[in-house]
């Protein structure tokens, strides 16, 4: 089901609230669903439900969510370090440079082709704001994320050809998506950073995980801090030995409306 | 327990229906690529629909049995031998401790189906045994098998050797080509009129470089409609670019010019569109197609498709057997 033709953040809190709405209506033989920026995907039992009455179900459930401004979806912030032009993707970027096809450095040429001043303005631009988690997956565990502040909007095209690995915990750039690569894993988004601490174990051995295998959950918020590499090192050792505390706050309300009045007292040009 | 001798060219342990519930954590459901193979590889050897056996890949592996078993090959043949003697597909055999199933090249389809009475009993991760090779998880240590593995067996249920898949219940292999059902979207008003005709009367060519996460076929251009060219810059450049969104298994993702049909180990959501869909009946089939085979697309309406499902999974039943 397909809510309009864009990505704005409203039309990816319609898909939350049909898809809590689904959850919550206890509509038979519903298997999986997916949110996306304006997409709900749901995976169903033809034996127990016919396509027609699903399709019904969803626009009645639509209906009742009532008008967009009214929603107020629960929201927790995380904050994740991240190393802006970290080493790891910095030699993952060479070894495509040499055996695949020249290009520029990720970083500089992201900070370009967005007017900022350089790679240090990137990074301040990136970290400034927080980063609505529109969805999770592509591969498991994987966030897709988009800044709230439209301020901290930053594009990117997507490498030509893809890359045939990617360091676990890049920090990827592509269209107006933040990602963290949760494996390491081919992938095309440029390469701005990394993080020391995982979204992604298989095994959920940090408590910040709850007994799940993926840390964030669509509608999330992330919020990156910026690390050099003697904390980066000593966070990955933390993590690897299971007492690294993760910086989560507790679901706070999100209003649309609240959002949506805020972005409009901003003026343009990216913060400082 | 079995001894892997020789893995073959990519095999793994795989269930039937997968993993399912994770795929809005981003996992495919992973599972046999040809189910039926498998579950009526199941059936000979008494074992329930979702016992965990082994996909062999273009060419088989050479196995020991270190204990008796009742097992069971279906799907492509390989020309497997027991200790150098023949082994029929579709049938039930005994196995002697000590003995070795060898498969070789498929000579025709793509995929053997391996069951063991008991099924091969890894741990289960996410409520399935099937190997999802690229997050390195499920099936035995999270990948494709290597030689001195030893994969443990379950406990058999009733299960005895000469029991046979009926010869009207077989699913037919056909050679060099095959008829593959979709049903039509959801991306399909991005092609225009003469795409959507050019898909359909189109013998597409299955590329060498397909596997488990996708079958990419060669074929002509596509063309499109405006939809595909005045768009949100959020969408991409390229005609074939949307926003991400949510891809379903069997859906053909139109990466720029190529088209690929997603399958059971796939991404789950991306950027780029889906025009039509594979019907999950018609997995079996495509399972069993080989690079260079010839591929021809026919719609059918969404009930028609869960009818062939139907029929399918009816298919798997105690009834197909003698």
């Amino acid at each position: 089901m397909q809510f309009g033709d864009d990505a704005s953040l409203a039309l990816n809190i319609m898909a939350l609230a049909l898809d809590a709405a689904l959850k919550a209506s206890g509509t038979p033989g519903i298997i999986d669903s997916v949110t996306c920026y304006n997409t709900l995907l749901v995976e169903y039992e033809a034996d127990e439900i016919s396509c027609a009455d699903l399709r019904r179900e969803l626009k009645s459930l639509l209906e009742g969510i009532g008008p967009l401004d009214a929603i107020v979806v629960d929201s927790r912030v995380l904050v994740l370090p991240l190393m802006y032009a970290d080493p790891w993707t910095k030699e993952c970027i060479e070894d495509y440079r040499r055996k695949i096809t020249d290009r520029p450095y990720d970083p500089d040429y992201v900070a370009e082709i967005n007017g900022l001043k350089d790679r240090a303005h990137l990074a301040r631009v990136h970290s400034a704001g927080e980063h609505w988690a529109v969805t999770v997956g592509s591969f498991p565990g994987l966030p897709v994320l988009r800044p709230l502040d439209p301020r901290c909007t930053i594009t990117a095209p997507k490498y030509n050809p893809p890359r045939t690995w990617t360091p676990q915990g890049a920090l990827g750039l592509g269209g107006v998506s933040s990602s963290i690569y949760t494996l390491r894993s081919p992938g095309g988004y440029q390469l701005i950073g990394r993080t020391p601490v995982l979204v992604f174990d298989p095994l959920s051995r940090n408590r910040a995980f709850k007994g799940e295998i993926v840390l964030l959950k669509s509608g999330d918020r992330v919020k990156f801090r910026p690390i050099a590499q003697d904390e980066f090192e000593a966070i990955e050792a933390a993590v690897n030995e299971g007492r690294y505390d993760y910086e989560i706050s507790a679901a706070q309300k999100f209003s649309v409306a609240a959002h949506l009045a805020w972005t409009k007292t901003l003026t343009g040009g990216p913060p400082p | 327990m079995i001894e892997i001798l020789k893995p073959g060219l990519e095999t793994t342990v795989q269930d039937w229906p997968g993993r399912k519930g994770h795929y809005n954590v981003g996992f495919p459901p992973c599972g046999a690529l040809d189910s039926v193979s498998l579950r009526l590889a199941n059936l000979l050897v008494g074992n329930s629909l979702n016992a965990a056996g082994l996909e062999c890949q273009f060419i088989g592996p050479h196995l020991r049995f270190t204990q008796d078993a009742i097992i069971a090959l279906c799907g492509a043949d390989m020309g497997a031998t027991l200790d150098g003697t023949p082994l029929a597909l579709w049938q039930s055999h005994a196995v002697r401790a000590g003995q070795v199933l060898a498969l070789g090249s498929a000579t025709l389809g793509a995929r053997t189906y391996v069951a063991i009475a008991g099924g091969i009993d890894v741990p289960p991760f996410l409520g399935s045994r099937a190997t999802y090779t690229l997050a390195h998880v499920g099936g035995f240590e999270g990948r494709a098998l290597k030689n001195g593995d030893r994969l443990p067996i379950g406990p058999a249920g009733e299960a005895r050797a000469g029991r046979a898949v009926k010869p009207a219940c077989r699913p037919v292999i056909e050679r060099g080509r095959a008829t593959i059902e979709v049903v039509v979207g959801p991306n399909d008003d991005w092609i225009d009129e003469a795409g959507q005709a050019r898909f359909f009367v189109t013998e597409w060519r299955l590329s060498a470089r397909s596997n488990r996460v996708g079958f990419r076929l060669e074929g002509p251009d596509w063309t499109f409609t405006r939809k595909a060219y005045d768009k949100a810059p959020e969408n991409g450049n390229e005609p074939s670019n949307t926003i991400d969104h949510g891809y379903a298994i069997g859906a053909i993702n139109l990466g720029g010019q190529t088209p690929i049909i997603l399958m059971n180990d796939a991404l789950t959501l991306g950027g780029f569109i889906n025009p039509y869909t594979v019907i999950s009946a018609a997995f079996a089939k495509l399972a069993q197609t080989r690079p260079g085979d010839r591929l021809r697309f026919v719609a059918l309406e969404v009930e028609a498709a869960q009818d062939l499902r139907r029929a399918q999974d009816r298919l798997c039943g105690e009834e197909s057997l003698s």
